[in-house]
């Protein structure tokens, strides 16, 4: 394992390198390739995102990039420095509905701070800053149950920027939510990332969610999961939801699918035949 | 007696809206209850039942005031509380680190779990010969079957409450770095606490149970020497009046663990 | 190699709490068996395990455990019936009268969660020392789950297939037969099955208080005769009538549940 020579050789603005990355699952029925020889990196300041078909793969690099899981090949660098185990440069954002019920907004925004050990006064303080970024001033004392789904996933937000994480790792941030509060919520992550010049990397399925923030797409492969392509998006930024009805935002789209189509066909085929072995 | 399954009735169907007065649903309820006192009235004057079994209205409201006054009715009260409250916290004691013990290690869950599963729903009244072998006639056995019957329903919902964690809370406190006495006091202990409440209040129900059937079986104090005591008088006004308040205590109990559980809840939804 | 090596994990996960398990509570026999022999744990206090296991044949053969077990079912079988059929009953009336539900369903909760079973005083004093008392005790333990659950499985019926009936202009009984008791069944049956084994655990429960009937009789019988290993024996084998009870419903209920 190569660890800093891969990292040398990218640019030297380049804050997040993925180099090489193979993980594969033991199941019932043998050895299960997720992620297959992937390799990426992020500038400082830009926002990239990963598309896939469900079941490229994308969930799995999302772990091995935050450190939550061990036991593949490549390596991830953050800054030349080795990821091993959850990193503090990384902050992320997951999928699942992620507040904790039992604590306030204001209490889950201070809970990365709450773990640093910084006194009650002065995370308070920082946790205000950060809900009132995401546009949730005053709902400092309302409990997660008593906010929207919207609402809800924008204190997990505000939670991971509180730890003031150098790169926004996100994990379909969205999906559970209506396309209409996805756009609306885009907006806000746009206008966060522009205004704390934030990197992020993004992972989804959802191709407008995709085209509307990032810089750069990157499109997987269905199972193993590979990079199928890099499309670069030369849309003007400072961006919002409008830009979704102009042209070339179309075109960056139907670009994306039919990359993509190929993909999803696959492992819908895919899906079709297991379930048909299920049963037989 | 029985500790399988929640048997609640939704929040929001227990509100009958605004205007309890105007609410046909008071009206309703307020007709049922004088009916049946009414039937129950009417069949107490006709005679029609053997003697006494339903006595008059008048005559269990004497035997409640009666019982209410007397101050050696509180102290067999105190004794029963007592056995129920050692027995609560013994056998709970013991049920959480047993639940929490199978909740963590997966191998432990796995061997161990599916015996307090099958036993939980068994009549634990029949240990109680072994009891009194164990701990002797006097409180002792008695503490012991309540602790014995709010054993199960306390491990089961701890070892629940466990593993019912949602897997992606402890994912975010790991990628915050949170450390292992960090993930226990700030994520494993406040997302099984509802769970933990309910088996709680199931523990306390069938404990109550335990300790006073153990009591109407064999003892010289308690409530349920005093039932049992009734019975063999034939003093049914006495032992109405003793089971109206012990069914107030047992069901206002359930229900004051119950609202800790859903004070939570309240502020979760 | 690979694929046999995840074949061999996977047994391991079956088999290895299994053996820990069992083998737990056989080394507990034994480790009982060594105490008392030596002498820490007096044998007037716990008989010694093989003698429990010896007496297993005494208590069936002399004290006629498998008719003590017909008077038990017996006894559950007609409870069983009377919960069902008014449970079920009872939980359809509230359905379609729904001010009759908001009035009376929180008092049927709050039944179902009163120790009933400490009125048996007073249903020795209406039925007398008889069957009637062990099964009107078991019937009332066992009614209030039954009510509640075929209620909410009523009306827990999914709006959209109540409009497919609709859709189809079928009558309102095709609409309860066709669409909503197939909807309900299966939450039904978790109420019956609750039910039942709160019947099952207060008919043994009053058995053995009233000193009637069957099994819990016997227990009853066998302590007051002091004998230990009889008394032991018969304990176990109500446990384990019990717990292969709920065991049987628990396979029926996956059955009416396909795909969970």
């Amino acid at each position: 394992m190569a660890t800093n020579a891969a990292a040398t050789t990218h640019a030297s603005n380049d804050i997040l390198v993925v180099d090489d990355i193979v993980k594969s699952f033991n199941t019932a029925d043998g050895s299960l390739t997720a992620v297959d020889h992937v390799s990426l990196s992020v500038k400082q300041g830009e926002f990239m995102a990963v598309i896939g078909p469900s079941g490229c793969g994308k969930s799995t690099l999302f772990n091995v990039i935050g450190g939550l899981v061990d036991g593949y090949e490549g390596n991830v660098t953050v800054g030349g420095e080795r990821v091993n185990g959850p990193h503090p440069s990384i902050g992320m954002v997951f999928q699942e509905e992620s507040t904790f019920p039992w604590r306030t907004v204001t209490d889950n925004v201070a809970f990365p701070l709450e773990i640093a050990g910084m006194d009650k006064a002065q995370r308070y303080e920082r946790a205000r800053h950060f809900i009132a970024l995401v546009g949730l001033d005053g709902f400092e004392n309302r409990y997660p149950a008593e906010l929207s789904g919207g609402m809800r996933q924008r204190v997990a937000i505000a939670r991971t920027l509180a730890s003031e994480p150098k790169i926004l790792l996100m994990d379909e941030p969205f999906g559970a939510l209506d396309e209409q509060t996805r756009l609306l919520l885009g907006d806000k992550v746009l206008q966060i990332q522009h205004q704390l010049k934030q990197t992020c990397l993004l992972i989804t399925h959802n191709i407008t969610e995709a085209v509307q923030l990032a810089d750069r797409v990157l499109v997987m492969t269905y199972r193993p999961g590979k990079v199928k392509r890099i499309v670069d998006i030369n849309l003007p930024r400072p961006r919002s939801s409008e830009i979704v009805s102009s042209e070339a935002f179309g075109r960056y789209v139907a670009q994306i699918w039919s990359d993509l189509r190929e993909e999803a066909s696959r492992g819908m085929r895919d899906e079709e035949q297991q379930r048909a072995g299920a049963h037989s | 007696m029985a500790e399988t399954g929640n048997l609640s009735v939704p929040a929001a169907r227990r509100s009958n809206g605004p205007g309890l007065w105007s609410n046909p649903v008071t009206w309703l309820r307020i007709a049922i209850i004088v009916g049946i006192l009414a039937i129950w009235e009417a069949t107490a004057a006709s005679g029609l039942l053997y003697r006494d079994v339903v006595p008059s209205l008048l005559a269990i409201g004497r035997a409640l005031a009666k019982l209410l006054s007397n101050p050696e009715y509180y102290w067999h009260l105190s004794v029963t509380a007592g056995e129920v409250g050692t027995g609560l916290v013994i056998g709970g004691l013991l049920g959480l680190t047993v639940g929490i013990a199978f909740g963590a290690s997966k191998l432990l869950g796995k061997s161990f779990e599916p015996y307090l599963y099958y036993l939980g729903p068994t009549p634990k009244i029949i240990f109680f010969p072994i009891m009194i072998m164990w701990f002797g006639v006097g409180p002792g056995s008695k503490v012991a079957m309540g602790a014995i019957s709010c054993f199960f329903p306390i491990a089961l919902s701890a070892a629940a409450g466990m593993r019912q964690i949602d897997e992606v809370l402890i994912r975010v406190g790991r990628s915050f770095r949170a450390s292992t006495s960090q993930m226990v006091m700030k994520i494993y202990l406040p997302a099984m606490r509802l769970p933990v409440v309910n088996g709680v209040r199931l523990g306390l129900g069938v404990a109550i149970i335990g300790t006073l059937l153990a009591e109407t079986k064999l003892s010289n104090r308690g409530i349920g020497y005093l039932i049992i005591q009734a019975y063999s008088l034939f003093d049914m006004p006495s032992m109405y009046a003793m089971l109206i308040v012990l069914f107030i205590i047992a069901i206002g109990a359930n229900a004051l663990v119950g609202r800790i559980g859903r004070f939570d809840a309240i502020k979760q939804k | 190699m690979n694929a046999a090596a995840t074949t061999r994990k996977f047994s391991e996960q079956r088999f290895l709490p299994f053996t820990l398990g069992f083998g737990a509570l056989v080394a507990f026999f034994v480790a009982v068996e060594v105490l008392i022999r030596i002498g820490v744990i007096s044998r007037y206090i716990v008989p010694l395990p093989t003698q429990i296991f010896a007496a297993f044949e005494r208590v069936i053969v002399e004290e006629e455990i498998l008719s003590r077990f017909r008077v038990t079912f017996v006894e559950a079988a007609i409870a069983g019936g009377m919960i069902s059929v008014v449970g079920i009953s009872l939980g359809i009336l509230l359905y379609r009268f729904d001010l009759l539900r908001r009035a009376t369903e929180t008092w049927v909760a709050a039944m179902a969660s009163a120790p009933t079973v400490l009125m048996y005083p007073l249903f020795l004093v209406i039925f007398g020392r008889s069957m009637w008392t062990i099964i009107m005790m078991g019937f009332v333990a066992g009614l209030p789950a039954v009510i509640l659950k075929t209620l909410e499985g009523l009306s827990g019926t999914r709006r959209v297939l109540i409009n497919v009936g609709r859709s189809f202009n079928l009558t309102p009984s095709q609409q309860f037969t066709k669409i909503l008791l197939p909807a309900a069944l299966p939450t039904i049956f978790v109420g019956l099955r609750l039910g039942l084994i709160f019947m099952l655990i207060n008919i043994v429960g009053v058995e053995f208080l009233i000193n009637f009937g069957g099994l819990g009789q016997l227990i009853n019988d066998l302590a007051e005769r002091y004998d230990l290993p009889g008394t032991y024996a018969t304990i176990f084998f109500v446990v384990l009538v019990s717990v292969c009870f709920f065991i049987f419903t628990e396979k029926v209920e996956r059955w009416l549940r396909p795909g969970t």
